[in-house]
């Protein structure tokens, strides 16, 4: 009872504990921060990673894999799988049409050829489409006045999804949302066209390699496409880079669709034609698979293996046609598939609270320290305390629950910041990369003239040492921000080229949240035992005589 | 007429204090015999050991190992566990220190009724029962209008009043004062004395440490310490 009502007396009656109280905030703060940003991160890795290939990646090297119809029929029939869908994944160059005249850029991309209606079924490119009617009247408004271009019919998304111009029937291309230098983004998240270049409509030319099966290069083939839509994953690498065309179209342009095939070492007939040995299957060279609800992408992975060695010995056993699948193809999931991605994100966060966590000793020390002032300074109270017949574990558990008290205010304050800061983390970054508002360092200006004045009528007028300090050194900080403030340019720390998204992790993680309050609060204690056992060990004689 | 069994008793207690290497006898074979209800003065110069004595009696310290015992009410408190000490000076005896020993954080009413907070394992019953306790003697030592202030508050008189109803909050039988008036006025000390009187004519018995003469007048009793001796009883 008594430990109770000391303990807040202490607590509520002095400055001193609020700096513990601040230290173990600003700790557990940062802690929760930090390791919010990294586990966000982490996620939306995970996640990304999943939308966009789906659970199960089976990749068939150079050669690719014939035949893919008959086996995606097979996956379609495993009870693990909700859906598969064939890609071709090679490389090209992309003629942009800008700038204007003869001369364009050209961009480096990674080309996805895909079945636009199975591949939305195993990963979310449906959702990903960027380009689409405004949602109501409000965003129409805002469309029209940004850039009426913006302001799109059914169409430009039918088109995106279908990779398809309807207008013309031409063959269409998308591209990822950062392919392009037009677009802008808006600290809202949404795009506006720069440099006056709206993709969508203009033509690109796309060229690209063929490889031979048995890994021979051919002559580059390009194609022109006009560009239907543009695709937002979130993820800046894929964004950057990876465009999508229609599965015939790479087919054809890589020379990986189905073909007749000649016997070149015999003589021609007659009419000089070569004999016909049959004809080369149709090869993609990716196939995503989509696991059925609840199904993990483990045991998705486990009947997808055992499927394809099933296809494969029955392909072996048919001697009337060409094209045999490879003996072997990697068969992944999507974490897997990540690994080298994930992994060392997933290192780094560990090796970020491992690293962080240490200031939870800083924590302990400085409340150590705090605590054993108060303890000399309260030897006397402690004498009292034991005449009056309080124990010497008593006497223990006022200063115990007194660094309990400090560490579980602290705790719950660190939290309430860390809540703030991390809910608002995009908007503070934007701050940041902006140039300081005017009224910013006119304020802070303010506030250190204010200070000097203060610190010129504590020091000179009033003969007082220690406010005169306080202000001065209040003075002396806000004149250190405000010239911070005025020469302050914009700063980008979130650059979203090498953090793969283009928005910072704004999700608080609570369960790491808890485990860091746990931490601030048993840290805060452990500094308050040794202060405590000190006050414990006081001879009562010498408190009441000495204290 | 039959001799009374002492309500609390030194017996040829030995306390030495060492600083280093030097070794500092304060109590040299004391023995003190105080009868229940007795008021009883100790009377000694600066360091002939009356405080250190007064320490023992309270139960704050022990005599050196196996070189005396106290004893109250028949049982040797000294020889007990830190626990039973403790329970001993919360329950059995009360202290008034000369400069009062107030905590400064705590108002007028808890700091009276801090004994009674303390091994609380009685739960709220106990708070309270202490609370309207300490009021109550507060307003016997003409406090009542002063329970919310703070000790910086109270003049040196009114301190050493809420000291006493501090001292008398677990109801003792033993109030030990260890120069109760020595921090005071003439008169503030008197009125301080008067009111002991007043609780020694309940039945209380006191035992009180001081050097001036007069001061000791008050008592029934007055024993002489010497050089860590009692030299006249």
């Amino acid at each position: 009872m008594y430990a109770a009502l000391l303990s807040n007396r202490y607590l509520t009656s002095r400055v001193i504990p609020l700096i513990a109280v601040g230290a173990v905030a600003l700790c557990v703060a940062l802690v929760i921060i930090v390791v919010s940003v990294m586990s966000g991160f982490l996620d939306m890795l995970k996640a990304s990673g999943r939308t966009l290939i789906g659970d199960v990646i089976v990749s068939g090297g150079v050669g690719g894999i014939p035949h893919y119809d008959e086996w995606l029929a097979d996956l379609r029939a495993l009870p693990e799988v909700e859906e598969a869908t064939p890609v071709i994944d090679t490389l090209g160059l992309l003629r942009m049409p800008y700038p204007s005249g003869p001369s364009k850029e050209i961009a480096p991309v990674q080309v996805w050829a895909i079945e636009p209606a199975s591949f939305a079924r195993v990963t979310a490119y449906g959702d990903k489409v960027w380009w689409r009617p405004p949602a109501n009247e409000a965003a129409r408004d805002a469309m029209l006045h940004d850039d009426p271009r913006l302001l799109m019919d059914d169409s430009m998304l039918r088109d995106g999804l279908t990779l398809k111009q309807g207008a013309t029937g031409k063959p269409g291309i998308v591209l990822g949302m950062h392919v392009s230098v037009g677009n802008a983004r808006q600290s809202d998240g949404s795009y506006r066209p720069r440099f006056g270049w709206f993709m969508p409509g203009e033509e690109v030319t796309l060229t690209v390699v063929p490889v031979s099966e048995t890994g021979k290069i051919s002559e580059p083939r390009d194609a022109t496409f006009p560009i239907v839509n543009e695709v937002f994953s979130g993820v800046y690498d894929v964004d950057k880079s990876r465009v999508f065309i229609s599965l015939d179209q790479a087919q054809h342009l890589l020379r990986l669709d189905a073909a007749p095939l000649y016997d070149t070492t015999a003589e021609p007939d007659a009419e000089g034609n070569l004999p016909l040995l049959g004809t080369t299957p149709a090869r993609v060279t990716k196939v995503l698979i989509r696991a059925k609800p609840g199904v993990p992408a483990l045991a998705a992975r486990d009947a997808v293996e055992a499927s394809w060695d099933a296809f494969v010995a029955k392909a072996s056993r048919r001697t009337d046609r060409l094209g045999r699948p490879p003996e072997r193809v990697s068969i992944l999931t999507w974490e897997q598939q990540l690994r080298d991605l994930i992994g060392p994100v997933e290192k780094e966060r560990e090796m970020m609270r491992i690293l962080f966590s240490i200031i939870y000793i800083v924590c302990a020390g400085l409340i150590l320290s705090i605590f054993w002032s108060i303890v000399i300074e309260k030897t006397r109270d402690i004498g009292i305390l034991r005449s009056v017949g309080a124990s010497r574990l008593g006497i223990l558990w006022i200063f115990l629950r007194y660094g309990l008290a400090i560490g579980v205010v602290g705790s719950l304050a660190g939290v309430g910041i860390a809540w703030v800061v991390v809910d608002n983390i995009n908007l503070i970054h934007e701050a940041i990369g902006r140039d300081a508002p005017r009224a910013a360092w006119i304020t802070t200006c303010a506030m250190s003239g204010m200070s000097v004045l203060m610190a010129v009528r504590a020091l000179v007028w009033r003969g007082r040492l220690l406010p005169g300090l306080l202000w001065t050194i209040a003075a002396v900080t806000l004149g250190i921000v405000t010239l911070a403030l005025v020469g302050h340019r914009g700063t980008l720390i979130w650059d979203p080229s090498v953090y793969y998204f283009s928005r910072i992790p704004s999700q608080v993680d609570w369960f790491n949240a808890a485990i860091t309050v746990a931490g601030g609060i048993v840290f805060s204690v452990i500094g308050a035992a040794i202060p405590a056992a000190k006050a414990a060990d006081v001879d009562p004689v010498e408190a009441l005589r000495y204290g | 007429m039959a001799e009374v069994a002492p309500i609390l008793a030194a017996r040829d207690v030995h306390r030495t204090y060492r600083f280093g290497q030097v070794e500092v006898p304060v109590l040299r074979g004391a023995s003190i015999s105080i009868a229940p209800g007795e008021w009883v003065a100790i009377l000694g110069q600066s360091g002939s050991g009356k405080s250190t004595l007064m320490h023992l009696l309270g139960g704050l310290d022990r005599p050196d190992p196996g070189r005396g015992t106290i004893d109250f009410d028949g049982r040797a408190v000294n020889l007990g566990a830190g626990r039973s000490l403790d329970r001993y000076r919360n329950r059995d005896v009360g202290f008034v220190f000369q400069f009062y020993h107030l905590l400064p954080e705590l108002s007028v009413l808890e700091n009276a009724c801090l004994p009674g907070l303390v091994g609380g394992w009685f739960g709220g019953a106990r708070a309270n029962a202490a609370r309207r306790r300490a009021a109550e003697l507060l307003d016997q030592a003409g406090l009542s209008h002063r329970l919310r202030h703070r000790p910086a508050e109270l003049s040196g008189g009114e301190r050493q009043r809420v000291a006493i109803a501090r001292a008398l909050v677990n109801g003792p039988r033993v109030l030990l004062a260890d120069e109760p008036t020595g921090n005071l006025d003439a008169t503030t000390g008197a009125s301080i004395l008067d009111l002991i009187a007043a609780q020694h004519a309940q039945g209380l018995t006191v035992a009180m440490v001081t050097h001036d003469t007069s001061v000791a007048a008050r008592a029934q009793r007055v024993v002489r310490l010497r050089d860590g001796q009692v030299v006249e009883d």
